[in-house]
């Protein structure tokens, strides 16, 4: 099944794969060859690979993502996200980093909207954390 | 005619101005390449959201469509890109001068004009104008683009046109042809319509939509607008930068000339000082004798 993650500012993947993790407005969903004919909407989280049938959940690749629409159907998966940054991508420091700025941001926050900003940032920057603390478990896996 | 020392001073200073404009050109000839390339990574993301929208649209699903609604023009709202700084060739200029001929335009035809100023040029040139009424100003947006600094454009054209504010959203922005080319034009961003792309090996009719149709389609017509209006950023900052490149290097070579020009006639300055002297040496023996 080939798989084609887009975003806005290029294609970021593009492979031959057996199954998409993705999380949509009505909670995750696999996607296998074969899948019916299907467009969604893909919700801010985080979006996993496996490559292989017999791949353990260990080897999946993880990306974070902040939505999207997701277009499934025979033989193609494609993903076209805002934004996605792969596990690769993402400097766990600097993440940590921004999620703790937002946290201060949410307790400092004078109005509703920066209120909302504040929370926006939370979600995306935990979503972000989680996906390179995933990596970072798949890589030291892989060594062992 | 200037004195050695004069003029050594003069090469001095075109030789610094020199260095500084050559620099310049480096800088910006690496920041356009990486325009360049980003607004042609949009590229992919856009052919894929218009076959999509394209398929919805087969349906009659934009018919009614807020986005979609021609109505009779009354107000329009001009998004106009230009850069922050200037030493950039033509390139403010023609932007600017493509939206004093729309303000006119608008003007013949009893038509209100609003504008969103992108880049401080613009911001400072509509200031003075009587006629512009600017309802947004950004400043500092470059190459690395991120969704915060477009984001707020796209979301105020689209809630002033669903609301019947404005009856058409035109972005004037400079289009990247290539280094060497550049073109400021006027591309219409609402009411929203499409251009027919190619086929796909991905058959919509029989597909489940979730949530709805209806809120897919939503999802997608506001990510064609966003792209659009990211395209039209990151190509009018691919062309400043290529114009920025193209005077700097018409400005190095004016240079190389002036100081070349300047050195000749330093060495005429000093052969004549020196031929001076020995007339006057040769002059003297002369009159001792």
């Amino acid at each position: 099944m080939k798989i084609e993650l887009v975003t806005l500012l290029g294609s970021k993947l593009s492979v031959e794969g057996y199954e998409v993790i993705l999380p949509t407005a009505y909670g995750e969903i696999s996607i296998f060859p074969g899948h019916e004919p299907l467009v969604t909407l893909l919700a801010p989280g985080s979006m996993a690979v496996r490559m292989q049938p017999n791949d353990p959940d260990e080897a999946l690749e993880y990306y974070a993502t902040t939505g999207g629409i997701v277009e499934a159907g025979g033989n193609l998966v494609r993903v076209l996200a805002d934004e996605a940054e792969s596990g690769d991508e993402i400097a766990e420091d600097e993440a940590r980093a921004a999620y703790e700025r937002a946290v201060k941001m949410r307790a400092e926050a004078r109005d509703h909207i920066e209120l909302e900003k504040a929370k926006e940032l939370i979600d995306r920057h935990a979503v972000r954390l989680k996906v390179a603390d995933l990596h970072r478990r798949r890589r030291r896996m892989r060594l062992n | 005619m200037p004195s050695v020392s004069q003029l050594k001073g003069r090469i001095r200073s075109v030789n610094s101005t020199k260095q500084i404009t050559g620099a310049m050109e480096l800088v910006s000839a690496s920041k356009m390449r990486r325009a360049a390339d980003a607004s042609l990574a949009t590229h992919e993301y856009h052919a894929h959201a218009t076959e999509l929208i394209e398929r919805l649209m087969a349906d009659g699903i934009a018919d009614g469509h807020p986005l979609f609604v021609h109505r009779p023009m009354r107000s329009r709202l001009l998004v106009v890109i230009t850069s922050d700084t200037g030493l950039a060739g033509a390139y403010n200029s023609n932007v600017l001068k493509r939206y004093v001929a729309s303000l006119k335009m608008d003007k013949e035809r009893g038509v209100r004009t609003l504008t969103i100023a992108v880049g401080r040029k613009i911001a400072n040139f509509a200031a003075r104008l009587d006629e512009a009424e600017v309802i947004g100003v950004y400043k500092g947006i470059s190459g690395a683009l991120t969704p915060s600094d477009y984001r707020a454009i796209v979301d105020t054209a689209v809630e002033k046109y669903a609301r019947a504010e404005i009856d058409a959203v035109d972005i004037i922005y400079t289009k990247y042809c290539s280094s060497l080319s550049q073109e400021a034009r006027l591309w219409h961003l609402l009411p929203a319509g499409h251009t027919p792309g190619k086929e796909d090996d991905f058959d919509a009719r029989s597909a489940i939509f979730e949530p709805s149709r209806a809120e897919v389609f939503n999802v997608v017509v506001e990510r064609i607008i966003e792209i659009q209006v990211v395209q039209a950023i990151l190509d009018s900052v691919a062309s400043e930068h290529s114009m920025r490149m193209m005077a700097m290097k018409n400005a190095t070579d004016n240079a190389t000339e002036l100081s070349d020009d300047l050195t000749l006639e330093m060495n005429k300055a000093r052969q004549a000082a020196i031929t001076q002297e020995i007339s006057e040496i040769s002059n003297g023996a002369e009159a001792v004798k």
